[in-house]
């Protein structure tokens, strides 16, 4: 047999791994429907109590209701997005800048590394209610606790993603004479910004809890508060459809943050270089060469 | 270019001058207290439905807290122009200083109460001696305490244990028998009922006729904020009228308003009817202060330890605003409610 025949040509190995991801895919969604299945099964026959799990088909009948029925819940949902976003947004550039600014400057590094990691070792949830009441009621002190809670992850990884640079290659970036910003440009960052972004993304989760937990004390608006509607009403199978709703996010969220990190931090994927490199060389062309 | 300019100079001038117009006469009046809109305060969501507040161009602005929040604080730094408060949160506000006035009384009979599984172990205050009794909130500690001196015990002769809000630790708490009893309120048995756990009261007597959820401001508010609080509280004191005089368009606007109440029909029904007969006043003048109520549940309070001392209740009780709270036509909000129900 030649050597030809035994390596499998490109469109195999493709078509192999289509069917290895398709038959993966299957079996997890096997695996979730006999489980929910079981859920329904042993709340019908009375293993499983209605009161804290609700029967999976009234789970659905209520994200039918709230969805499209009665609609309730997009005011709601919008709202803690917002709040969300906004409160990553602020913990990610605080959590940046002072995690660049303490890991470039040593004094500062001194100053004021004790009190973050105080601040750290504080429970954020327990410092809501008195963020509320100094900073009075409203979407300002939502949005800080949210920042309160998503600060530390990009603080951290920013932190150590600036003082991690390798000595050896810091010495030879010095040893050729290169400045301040080619140091910070092709050495520092291209090492950090692959640990700042895993930061980002915890901060991104995290700001979803945060959030849930200032509309659990603030409880005006957002899913929430209607969580704590539907609990004290034991509307259980409306509490879990926005569980549930939550739980579809804060995982859409985590594969959006992958997808965002596999375009910013390109490098540290497999071909990553190769792909943009390709994609500046054929932007560089012009659409001639394509 | 010219035209362009023009164009977006009174687009932008439009744009910008829009809230001023539509909301010039609009007052905010911020109200704190534990719930946001919901059948258990139905006058506001009827006050609201029928537009009255807006009427009285009043926008209503609920700040709806966990009861960790210090509700009085936000009263005295103007973060909210309102607080709704039991009264022994009222009393112990003044006695630590605060200035602060109760101008309306929400609920004349208290909604609170000491609920038993019913058919158990449990059938009276003195059963509840050495066993574990439920809180739902702390705030439900102070009645707890209260009914206990009523009964001649006092609270170190039960085990508390706070359970929060949340309807399934409630429910478990009492169905397997965890706690003895649950010290809470009308709102949170109707959705026990509602999934089958049938319970009894045994609060005493003594202790229904309360004033609850009674609504206090900062005293030296009362004069510059007049017109607004007169607007807000006839306008709550309309919604309450409707609730006396035609339930069934309070029950029709509650469904429209706060539909998550009534996604499971038994529970809505049962707060509803629950919450119905305490939002409406026993007064003569609905919302009036009940100064004899306030000055004969002291004592009590004092003995249980609820409160340090009694206050002079003619140091916080103020019914300046009930004259006006009342002036409106009855039979005019009748018909509103009537055309309202027609029309939805």
């Amino acid at each position: 047999m030649a050597v030809q025949d035994a390596i499998p040509a490109p469109q195999a190995v493709e078509d192999t791994a289509g069917t290895v991801r398709r038959k993966r895919i299957l079996r997890h969604a096997g695996i979730f429907l006999t489980l929910i299945l079981m859920w329904e099964f042993g709340s019908r026959i009375g293993w499983l109590d209605p009161l804290f799990y609700p029967r999976p088909s009234n789970i659905m009948r209520s994200f039918w209701l709230i969805y499209f029925q009665n609609g309730n819940v997009w005011y709601h949902l919008y709202a803690t997005m917002s709040l969300v976003f906004l409160g990553w947004i602020g913990g990610s550039i605080l959590g940046i800048g002072l995690g660049s600014l303490v890991g470039f400057n040593s004094v500062l590094r001194r100053f004021l590394k004790p009190y973050v990691i105080v601040l750290e070792a504080t429970p954020r949830i327990a410092v809501a209610p008195l963020l509320i009441a100094a900073l009075g009621f409203g979407a300002s002190s939502k949005i800080a606790i949210i920042v309160l809670v998503c600060f530390f992850a990009p603080f951290i990884n920013t932190l150590s993603g600036v003082m991690n640079v390798d000595e050896d290659r810091l010495e030879l970036f010095r040893s050729m004479r290169a400045s301040k910003m080619q140091v910070l440009r092709k050495l520092v960052l291209p090492d950090a910004v692959p640990i700042i972004m895993a930061g980002e993304r915890l901060a991104l989760t995290a700001a979803l809890s945060g959030a849930l937990v200032a509309e659990f004390i603030q409880r005006d608006e957002g899913i929430g508060s209607l969580i704590l509607v539907y609990t004290r009403n034991l509307n259980m199978a409306s509490a879990f459809a926005c569980i549930f709703t939550l739980t579809i996010l804060g995982f859409l969220i985590f594969k959006g943050m992958e997808k965002i990190d596999f375009y910013v931090a390109f490098w540290k994927y497999e071909g990553g270089r190769e792909r943009v490199s390709a994609k500046r060389r054929a932007a560089m062309e012009g659409p001639d060469h394509a | 270019m010219k035209m362009f300019k023009a164009m977006m100079l009174s687009t932008a001038l439009v744009v910008t001058a829009m809230p001023s117009v539509s909301f010039a006469q609009d007052v905010t009046i911020s109200v704190i207290k534990p719930t946001p809109r919901s059948a258990v305060f139905f006058p506001l969501v009827v006050g609201e439905a029928l537009g009255y507040f807006e009427d009285e161009g009043i926008t209503v602005n609920l700040l709806p807290s966990d009861t960790s929040i210090p509700y009085v604080a936000f009263v005295q730094n103007g973060q909210a122009d309102l607080a709704m408060l039991d009264p022994n949160e009222t009393i112990n506000a003044r006695l630590a200083g605060a200035n602060i006035n109760t101008v309306y009384e929400v609920m004349q009979n208290a909604p609170e109460g000491i609920a038993v599984l019913a058919g158990g172990d449990f059938t009276s205050m003195t059963d509840l001696v050495g066993t574990t009794v439920g809180l739902v909130s702390d705030r439900d500690r102070a009645f707890l305490q209260a009914a206990l001196d009523i009964s001649g015990y006092s609270i170190d002769d039960v085990q508390t244990v706070v359970l929060g809000e949340s309807g399934p630790t409630l429910a478990a708490a009492i169905r397997d028998g965890n706690v003895s009893a649950i010290s809470g309120s009308v709102f949170d048995w109707a959705a026990l009922v509602a999934n089958g756990i049938e319970i009894d009261t045994v609060t005493p007597e003594e202790l229904l006729a309360s004033p609850a959820n009674t609504l206090a401001m900062n005293a030296d508010m009362i004069e510059e904020s007049r017109d607004a609080m007169e607007g807000f509280f006839r306008a709550w004191s309309k919604g309450m009228h409707v609730g006396a005089t035609n339930p069934d368009a309070v029950e029709a606007m509650l469904r429209k308003a706060v539909p998550e109440e009534w996604e499971v029909e038994a529970a809505g029904m049962g707060l509803f009817q629950g919450v119905l007969p305490m939002n409406i006043s026993t007064t003569e003048r609905m919302g009036d202060m009940q100064a004899d109520v306030w000055t004969s549940v002291q004592p009590r309070m004092v003995s249980s330890g609820a409160i340090a001392e009694a206050v002079d209740v003619s140091t916080f009780l103020n019914d300046t605003y009930i004259e006006a709270a009342n002036n409106f036509d009855k039979a005019e909000v009748e018909a509103d409610a009537a055309a309202w129900l027609a029309a939805n």
